[in-house]
C-alpha cells in the first residue's frame, strides 16, 4: 500500500492511498491523444469499461448511442455523502479530467462540454486545469443535494428546470443538455478514457481482473485507514478492509449491507451476487457503534434527502425511519408494519432514490439481525451512535 | 405483455384507481397505488382506470 501525500493548497480530503500500481492516481502527468470516436467505443469495449456514477453501464455502449454533435456532460456532482473518490480526484488531478473530457468531446465534434460539480474546491481546480488544456469546458457549480446529483435531475437543473428527477425518465444520451442528445457519465468514467487514450487498451489492461481490466476508486469508512483509495479489479475486500469481522456497506447509502467475507473488487461477480458497487463506497462499524443507530440515522438523512415529489417516497421513507428511530431507543415497533413498508416502497418513484433507500435500510437490518433483535426486545445495546457514516459534511 | 405505469411525480394519491381497478391496484396506508399484474384485467376496465385518474398519472404501456 502506497500513502500518496496531500499536496500543499488542497482544501482538507481525506488521505488517499493505492493498492498495487497507481493508474489515474499516478504521479506523471498522462498525455492523453487525440482518439476518434469509433476508437473510444472500440478500446472501451475491449477493457470492458464500466461507468464509474453508480449504474455500472457498458462505457462502449454508451457512447456508441451517441453520434457526432452530441453534448458531453461530465458528472461530478458526487451527491453521495459518504463517497470522497470523485472530490479527490477533481481537486488533486483535475488536469486528467480536464484532458478526459477534452478527448470526449472532441471525439464526438461537440459543440458544447459541461463538468458539473458541487463544492467549490472542485469547481476551481477544473477551472484552473481547463483553461491550460485551452479547452472550452464549462464548469458549474450545482446545488449539492442527493438526489440532485441523479442525471436527470441534473440535467433539468442544468437546463434552468427545477433540479428534480423527470416523472416520466428520458435518457441524456435522447435528450440531455439544451433538450439534445448528450453523451453523460460519471466524472472518474472521464479520467478512465483519458487513461485508456494514454495507454492503449493493452497496457491499460494490464493489471485488474481478466472480465474488468483496470483499476477503480472507492472511499473505505469505518477501518484503521480511512480514505480514499484506488485498487486494482479483483482486490479482494479483505485485503483492503484488514482484521474487521463483521457486516460490510458496499455502495454507500442506496448500497447493500453483506454478511459474506469472501467479495473482491469486481462488479460483475458482485452483481450476480445481488450486490450493486454503486459509486464504491465501502464501509464497516466499529465494535463501540450501535448498528441499528448507524441505521437508522442514515435512514433519516435519506428521509430528509427525498425531492417529494412521489408518495411512496414522500411519506414513506419518513415513516421507516421513525420506525428505526423507535428501535434505537427500544421502544415498541411493529414489525409487521414495518416489514410491509419496507417490502412495499421499492420501485415506486420517478427516480431511484426510494427503492436505493430500502435497498440500504432492510439489507443493514438483516445484516444486524442479532443487534435488531435485542433493540426490539426492549434491550437497546447501549452504545453510543458514533455516526461512522458520514451525512452531509462540509465539502 | 402491457404495464400499468405512474408517473409518481403527478399522483396524489385520490384512489380512483383503486376503486375502478380493485383485481390490480390496492393502497398503502398512506393512500398511494401498489400495482399489481394487469395481466387477464379486462383491458376496457384498465383503459377506464387510466382515463379516469385526475392527475393523468397513469398509462399503459405495451
Amino acid at each position: 500500500m502506497t500513502t500518496l501525500d496531500t499536496r500543499p493548497g488542497v482544501v482538507d480530503t481525506p488521505p488517499l492511498f493505492t493498492i498495487a500500481e497507481p493508474r489515474l492516481l499516478a504521479s506523471r502527468p498522462w498525455d492523453v491523444p487525440a482518439r476518434d470516436q469509433r476508437w473510444l467505443v472500440e478500446a472501451a469495449d475491449r477493457v470492458g469499461l464500466l461507468g464509474r456514477g453508480g449504474a455500472a453501464f457498458p462505457v462502449a455502449r454508451k457512447l456508441a448511442a451517441v453520434r457526432r454533435g452530441a453534448r458531453v456532460l461530465v458528472n461530478g456532482s458526487e451527491s453521495e455523502p459518504a463517497s470522497w473518490k470523485d472530490r479527490v480526484l477533481m481537486r488533486r488531478y483535475p488536469d486528467l479530467v480536464a484532458a478526459g473530457t477534452a478527448l470526449v468531446g472532441r471525439a464526438l465534434r461537440t459543440p458544447r462540454m459541461v463538468i458539473a460539480a458541487s463544492d467549490a474546491p472542485s469547481v476551481a481546480a477544473l477551472q484552473a486545469a481547463a483553461l491550460r488544456h485551452g479547452a472550452p469546458i464549462e464548469v458549474h457549480l450545482v446545488e449539492d443535494r442527493f438526489v440532485g446529483g441523479e442525471i436527470g435531475a441534473l440535467i433539468n437543473g442544468l437546463n434552468q428546470r427545477a433540479a428534480v428527477p423527470s416523472g416520466i425518465r428520458v435518457l441524456p444520451h435522447e435528450r440531455g443538455l439544451d433538450g439534445r442528445p448528450t453523451y453523460a457519465s460519471n466524472v472518474e468514467t472521464f479520467a478512465q478514457l483519458g487513461l485508456l487514450s494514454a495507454l492503449g487498451p493493452d497496457a491499460y489492461a494490464a493489471i485488474g481482473a481478466p472480465a474488468e481490466p483496470g483499476t477503480s476508486l472507492l472511499t473505505l469508512h469505518g477501518t484503521t485507514r480511512d480514505g480514499v483509495f484506488e485498487v486494482p479489479h479483483g482486490l479482494e475486500l479483505r485485503r483492503l478492509i484488514g482484521p474487521h469481522t463483521g457486516p460490510i456497506l458496499l455502495g454507500g447509502y442506496h448500497g447493500t449491507w453483506t454478511t459474506r467475507d469472501d467479495l473482491a473488487v469486481d462488479r460483475a461477480r458482485l452483481r450476480t451476487q445481488g450486490i450493486g458497487w454503486g459509486a464504491g463506497v465501502v464501509a464497516v462499524l466499529p465494535e463501540d457503534t450501535c448498528p441499528v443507530g448507524e441505521i437508522a440515522r442514515v435512514a433519516g438523512w435519506l428521509a430528509g434527502q427525498s425531492a417529494r415529489q412521489c408518495g411512496p417516497c414522500t411519506f414513506g421513507l419518513p415513516a421507516i425511519a421513525g420506525d428505526l428511530a423507535d428501535m434505537i431507543v427500544g421502544e415498541h415497533v411493529d414489525t409487521g408494519r414495518l416489514r410491509t413498508r419496507l417490502g412495499q416502497i421499492t420501485g415506486r418513484g420517478a427516480c431511484h432514490h426510494p427503492t436505493g433507500a430500502i435497498g440500504f435500510v432492510a439489507s443493514g437490518l438483516n445484516a444486524f439481525d442479532a443487534d435488531v433483535r435485542r433493540h426490539l426486545a426492549g434491550r437497546p445495546c447501549g452504545r453510543a451512535v458514533r455516526g461512522v457514516l458520514p451525512l452531509g459534511a462540509a465539502r | 405483455m402491457s404495464r400499468l405505469r405512474m408517473d409518481w411525480t403527478r399522483c396524489d394519491g385520490h384512489g380512483l384507481c383503486a376503486r375502478l381497478l380493485p383485481e390490480a391496484i390496492t393502497l398503502d396506508e398512506w393512500g398511494f397505488p401498489v400495482i399489481e399484474d394487469i395481466t387477464g384485467v379486462d383491458p376496457a376496465a384498465v383503459r377506464t382506470a387510466v382515463a379516469s385518474c385526475p392527475q393523468l398519472a397513469l398509462r399503459v404501456e405495451k
